[in-house]
């Protein structure tokens, strides 16, 4: 057993699984209250790791920031997450909103032409080139040696704890808040939770901003730990990040993150272990979503939908 | 709702099998010209258009934009000392973006639709001439790349007579990457990473076999160029490798590959590129990194011109201002008696002979039958504080 390999994999999995585990989270908080699947969401994401950069820029770039790095960073994710807080705020108040009503089909639809708008735009705005975070020069990258066969960077650490740290704020404040309570209110029966006295459109425009703002952190922790980020970055993560909340169980957030994992987990082995693995990881990665829907298609930690007929 | 999932879910997948399918499309485009493509006479006028495909934006904008610029210091030097003058007509094929090839082939279908066009330099991009070549080749048009270094694309005879090269083939290049590996760095054990397109894989086939052929343990894999996370991948590689071939064309990828080789503990593991990756973005990473590139005369006078006033020192487009000068001059003999067609203009380009003595890249250009240079050597390149410096 060649040790060296195995535990690269293992933190290589863990690292992009905290990010898809942040995506995936958007995905099941949005499902979980509107059961809309809102494909627009891999592209806030990538909006978030825009957002990221150019404040990195204002900053005065890598070279030479105008604060140290680690606070630059720091200034990063909040004003990142605020940005695409308020994207998500936008997106369902213009593009949702008024198709709330129609049938389900419809919100499908204009979920797709938001992803389609949002690549686009940022295809104009800022081309199709890479942008490097240039991370080494920012914060300096450490690695850890742990024996001679575990090694981890300071910035693999960093985006783990950052998404337990994210997932556990989150978790709190669905189940200890006032706001949370009626999140579950509203996910568990609308028309109730409205009768009430809970506003369902602030509930809403809420979980929109929360779960576009994890998005936002997972596409800055993105491009700090990769490298570098581009304007299609957020078609493939976003796939990734639904794939992680299917599988954990769509609409239930210790689930997405479960799922994230798991998919950061599943592409890092196949590509240590698998024949053709480094180019074909992604194949492997549906292959599991097609099993989880042949086995269990609520998913791993997702409760089977009873329907009255 | 179940179903609206199962849908969705099914219908994204097939989204990414699409995408996967047309992207790993390398058929090799056999169109036949018509028998009288490019035989249609204009008049040729003060000013000759000439088709400039490269990669404007895109990931590989930074060695695209390079090759722009000394395609337009080749025309602007031109139009300054001849009273012809020379007008490119852009197109920006978006070389290693997710629709790169869509890109060029419609932007090859637009050269061959406007009858202004007499010839073209580029594509960039091995795949990218393949791709192109039915469009270029049923146009009528010969086109030349300072850039496009698979061997097989002069050998297949898919192009022969319309394609032509101002840099030598990959032969050449993995001949001069892995005599230096064996002999000057005598190293022992190396990793090649593809990244799966047309010239990637066939460079890596070559410099492998080579390797192997003089004892050297190689271990092979691949990536994808749409991949930004290497983690998995440097993960696998045996920490007893010595060097690391990377035969790519996007220099942030290698840049990308680089940083992260750093961050997991291996920055001391010698990096190899390719022409593709010739670029500060690769350079700069540190001393461990070499490179093989085109042969440019650097002491030439216009080498130090150029530098002068694009405040570089990027020698990767260099080729492409004699892809120009090579066009540029076809039309100018076809035009001699005021018409051309671009048949003649071809058939001018396989009279190509640019001396060694005005030639920018230090040696002859002549082209054998294949499009071929018929002198074709390559340099290998370390970096040193950052900067390339030629070491054999």
């Amino acid at each position: 057993m060649n040790w060296s390999l195995f535990f690269g994999e293992l933190v290589s999995g863990l690292t992009l699984g905290s990010i898809y585990a942040l995506i995936a989270l958007g995905y099941t908080m949005v499902y979980g209250i509107l059961k809309l699947l809102n494909f627009a969401h891999g592209d806030v994401y990538m909006v978030g790791a825009f957002v990221g950069f150019f404040v990195l820029q204002w900053l005065g770039g890598a070279l030479s920031p105008a604060v140290t790095g680690w606070l630059v960073v720091a200034i990063m994710f909040v004003v990142g997450m605020l940005a695409c807080g308020l994207l998500g705020v936008g997106i369902e108040r213009f593009a949702y909103r008024p198709l709330r009503n129609a049938p389900r089909i419809a919100p499908l639809i204009s979920a797709l032409g938001v992803s389609i708008f949002l690549q686009n735009s940022a295809l104009l705005l800022w081309g199709p080139q890479f942008r490097s975070y240039d991370t080494f020069d920012l914060v300096g990258v450490k690695s850890y040696h742990i024996g001679n066969n575990f090694f981890i960077s300071n910035l693999q650490i960093l985006t783990i704890a950052v998404s337990i740290g994210l997932t556990i704020v989150l978790a709190l404040v669905v189940s200890r808040t006032r706001t949370g309570k009626a999140m579950r209110a509203t996910s568990f029966d609308r028309d109730a939770a409205e009768m009430m006295g809970i506003s369902i459109d602030r509930v809403i425009s809420f979980t929109f901003f929360l779960g576009s703002a994890l998005a936002a952190a997972g596409g800055i922790m993105f491009g700090l730990v990769f490298g570098q980020i581009f304007s299609l970055m957020g078609f493939t993560a976003g796939l990734k990040g639904f794939t992680a909340a299917v599988v954990g169980g769509i609409g239930s957030i210790p689930g997405a993150v479960l799922g994230g994992f798991l998919i950061g987990l599943t592409e890092a082995f196949a590509t240590g272990y698998l024949p053709g693995g480094s180019v074909y990881a992604n194949l492997y990665v549906f292959a599991l979503l097609i099993g989880m829907f042949l086995i269990r298609p609520s998913g791993l930690l997702g409760s089977p939908v009873i329907q009255k007929v | 709702m179940k179903k609206l999932v199962v849908a969705a879910s099914l219908a994204a997948l097939m989204a990414v099998l699409a995408t996967a399918a047309w992207g790993s499309t390398r058929g090799s485009n056999k169109v036949a010209a018509p028998a009288n493509a490019g035989s249609q006479l204009v008049k040729c006028g003060k000013t000759r258009s000439i088709g400039l495909m490269a990669p404007f934006t895109g990931p590989a904008a930074s060695i695209g934009i390079n090759q722009v610029h000394w395609a337009n210091f080749y025309k602007n030097s031109y139009n300054r000392t001849h009273k012809t003058k020379i007008k490119f007509v852009n197109e920006d094929t978006m070389l290693g973006s997710a629709n790169g090839t869509a890109e060029a082939v419609k932007g090859a279908q637009a050269l061959g639709s406007n009858s202004a066009v007499l010839g073209v330099v580029g594509p960039a991009g091995s795949n990218e001439v393949k791709a192109t070549t039915g469009a270029l080749k049923g146009a009528g048009l010969g086109f030349v790349s300072g850039s496009a270094t698979n061997t097989q694309i002069t050998l297949d005879g898919t192009r022969t007579g319309y394609f032509f090269r101002t840099v030598p083939p990959d032969s050449s290049q993995s001949k001069s990457v892995s005599a230096y590996i064996t002999g000057k760095l005598k190293l022992k054990n190396v990793y090649i990473v593809d990244d799966q397109e047309a010239y990637s894989t066939g460079l890596a086939d070559e410099v492998q076999a080579q390797l192997k052929a003089k004892g050297v343990t190689v271990g092979r894999d691949g990536v994808s160029q749409q991949q930004s996370d290497f983690t998995a991948i440097i993960n696998k590689i045996p920490r007893s490798a010595q060097l690391v071939y990377l035969p790519w064309q996007l220099p942030p990828k290698g840049q990308a590959f680089g940083q992260q080789m750093k961050g997991l503990g291996r920055g001391s593991t010698k990096l190899m590129g390719s022409d593709g990756l010739f670029d500060p973005l690769f350079s700069k990473l540190g001393s461990n990194v070499y490179d093989s590139f085109f042969p440019v005369n650097p002491s030439d006078k216009r080498v130090a011109a150029f530098k002068k006033i694009h405040k570089g020192t990027e020698l990767f487009g260099a080729p492409s201002y004699v892809a120009t000068q090579v066009v540029a001059g076809a039309i100018d003999r076809a035009c001699k008696n005021g018409t051309a067609s671009r048949a003649e203009v071809r058939a001018q380009l396989k009279k190509t002979n640019i001396p060694a003595s005005t030639s920018l890249l230090g040696l002859p250009v002549q082209f054998n039958k294949n499009g071929d240079m018929v002198k074709k050597p390559f340099g290998i390149y370390h970096s040193v504080k950052g900067v390339f410096v030629r070491v054999a």
